[in-house]
């Protein structure tokens, strides 16, 4: 029993992180129409630019949350502007080898400009054991999740609550229609992408304090993951796809605890296959692309 | 001859890959685009270097029976998603290629995690160069028979080809039998050159790029991915001299094609897109673009 839940604990946690790279992968979806393999990239852009800021600035680790996201949200901005604007409403496979050449980009560069191996991340945060005895849970790890469910609770609102959030929905269910009844989609494209960017490299910074590490290829682990949850899901219940990443989150967990982590990313194939197969548009559907 | 010892090992892998972005080009003809290139190409390669290794079979009867393998699961596939919704059936040959590489992980008979090793080597710049020109040859002749124009109408619109008496079962079927084989001999090819099978190179990053070439050479015509293939593995050999800028290099070129050839590299003239052979291939905002996904 203790197994199970410490094993549920650590699987919440990853899942956590898992969600938020899904959800900002799901929105740009949404939005955009596009397969962006370059957002898990931006994630670890945004890891590294939260390490500078705490080698370089200051080890207040609000302050290295801010320049994570900054960094980020360049990436993003710039993303949007040079690539994925000139690309609208070409083919699905085209944008994602584009956003690919980007992804391969960043990956070489970070390596070429810090290091191609993984770099020692500042403690912003001091490591202490918060349950011992039975269940094991750091200081930093309830930090990553409680910044990750922050991030969500808010990307929910986001989507529920404001003016760009009705907008985004309009666009979601039928691009041409939004545009028709004024909603500028470019904008909105802009201000999604940007915002998907800044929550990962917000993100990415809490994963680097957890670990105590950040990595220049770091995002291809957390990328087909986040692609695996938003197929799995489909992108018309954007909480859904929140769900779908704490529960795989989970699964893996549970899998390393009981089985072999050998299997553990097995498991989210074996996941989507059972899924697509009887629910080819996702758990809560999707919108047609 | 110091030069040649340099340029020998660049030529034969620019031409296995080659021969693997030829073998997913027949395949995407009638409209399938594998994402399991390197799954395939594993399964031939495993096969082959069993029997040369593990039963002393020469290397071409070797090569053949992965390449009749290979073939198999090709039309194995093509039956099991002829229904399937273009973007499921990208998934689905994705999730194949991943399950084949967990398969290979966990088979100790063929190495499993230690990749399978003690392959003798037989292939070189010849054997390349010969496999390389048969497989051009087959496509080639292939682009021009009445197979090759039925997969063409499948891919164009199934239903319509369907209702001219083109079985488009049979149509997949066969572009992914005679894909499946030519990537089956590129992967034993392969396999008897880096003497080596490690099953994370069967996944789906490795496939994915034999789909850069494919789309960066551009649908249209066969040369075009042949000439991508060519320039996308020669570029990061050549520029080894700046080893730590290369890949990104290699990323910007993959950047700038899809913005400024629309269509890919090489486009054919008669049947391209109305608007690359007005525009020159200009990114031309604004005008809809003829290769839309529906």
């Amino acid at each position: 029993m203790d197994l199970f839940i410490q094993q549920l604990a650590n699987g919440l946690i990853i899942g956590s992180t898992y969600a938020v790279v899904a959800i900002g992968f799901a929105l740009v979806f949404t939005v955009l129409r596009v397969i962006n393999f370059a957002h898990p990239e931006i994630f670890m852009v945004g890891m590294f630019a939260g390490l500078l800021a705490g080698v370089n600035l200051s080890d207040n680790f609000i302050v290295v949350l801010l320049f994570g996201a900054a960094g980020a949200a360049l990436v993003g901005l710039a993303l949007e502007r040079a690539v994925l604007r000139p690309l609208r409403g070409r083919d699905v496979l085209m944008t994602l080898i584009a956003t690919l050449g980007v992804a391969i980009m960043l990956q070489n560069g970070t390596a070429a400009v810090m290091s191609p191996d993984p770099v020692a991340f500042p403690p912003a945060i001091p490591v202490t054991l918060l349950l011992s005895e039975r269940i094991i849970l750091t200081s930093t790890q309830a930090v990553n999740f409680v910044v990750s469910i922050l991030l969500l609770a808010g990307v929910s609102l986001y989507v529920r609550r404001t003016r760009y959030g009705r907008a985004t929905r309009a666009i979601a269910e039928r691009p041409d229609v939004a545009a028709a009844f004024g909603v500028d989609v470019t904008r909105v494209s802009q201000v999604t992408v940007v915002l998907a960017s800044a929550m990962a490299g917000v993100a990415a910074v809490s994963v680097g304090a957890l670990y105590g590490s950040a990595w220049a290829f770091v995002g291809l682990f957390y990328g087909l993951k986040a692609f695996i949850c938003m197929l799995v899901a489909g992108n018309r219940f954007f909480e859904g796809v929140i769900l779908v990443a704490l529960a795989l989150g989970i699964v893996e967990a549970l899998v390393t605890g009981y089985v072999s982590s050998n299997f553990r990313d097995v498991a989210a194939f074996v996941i989507l296959i059972a899924v697509l197969y009887f629910r080819p548009n996702g758990i809560f559907g999707s919108y047609d692309a | 001859m110091a030069m040649y010892a340099f340029w020998e090992p660049v030529i034969i892998i620019t031409l296995i890959n080659v021969i693997l972005t030829i073998g997913l080009y027949v395949t995407a003809m009638s409209g399938q685009l594998s994402l399991a290139t390197a799954a395939i190409a594993g399964i031939a390669a495993y096969l082959a270097a069993v029997l040369t290794t593990n039963f002393e079979w020469p290397f071409v009867p070797a090569t053949v029976a992965g390449m009749i393998a290979a073939a198999l699961v090709g039309a194995f596939i093509a039956a099991v998603t002829v229904k399937m919704r273009d973007f499921i059936l990208k998934l689905t040959t994705l999730a194949f290629g991943e399950a084949v590489a967990v398969v290979c992980f966990n088979i100790d008979y063929i190495g499993g995690a230690n990749s399978f090793t003690g392959i003798t080597l037989h292939t070189d710049i010849w054997v390349a160069l010969v496999a390389t020109a048969l497989a051009l040859y087959v496509a080639w002749r292939f682009d021009a028979s009445r197979l090759g124009i039925a997969a063409r109408a499948v891919r164009d619109d199934p239903l319509a080809a369907s209702a001219t008496g083109v079985s488009v079962l049979w149509t997949r079927m066969v572009t992914f039998a005679l894909g499946g084989a030519i990537v089956g001999a590129g992967g034993s090819i392969q396999a008897h050159y880096i003497l080596i099978i490690n099953p994370q190179e069967l996944g789906f990053f490795i496939s994915l790029t034999f789909i850069i070439f494919l789309l960066v050479g551009g649908l249209q015509s066969l040369w075009g991915p042949v000439l991508a293939a060519v320039v996308l593995t020669a570029l990061p050999e050549l520029t080894r001299f700046a080893n730590e800028y290369r890949l990104i290099l290699y990323g910007l070129v993959i950047v700038l094609v899809v913005l400024f050839r629309p269509d890919g590299l090489l486009t054919r003239r008669p049947t391209g897109s109305a608007r690359s052979a007005l525009l020159g291939g200009g990114p031309g905002e604004g005008l809809p673009s003829p290769s839309r996904d529906r």
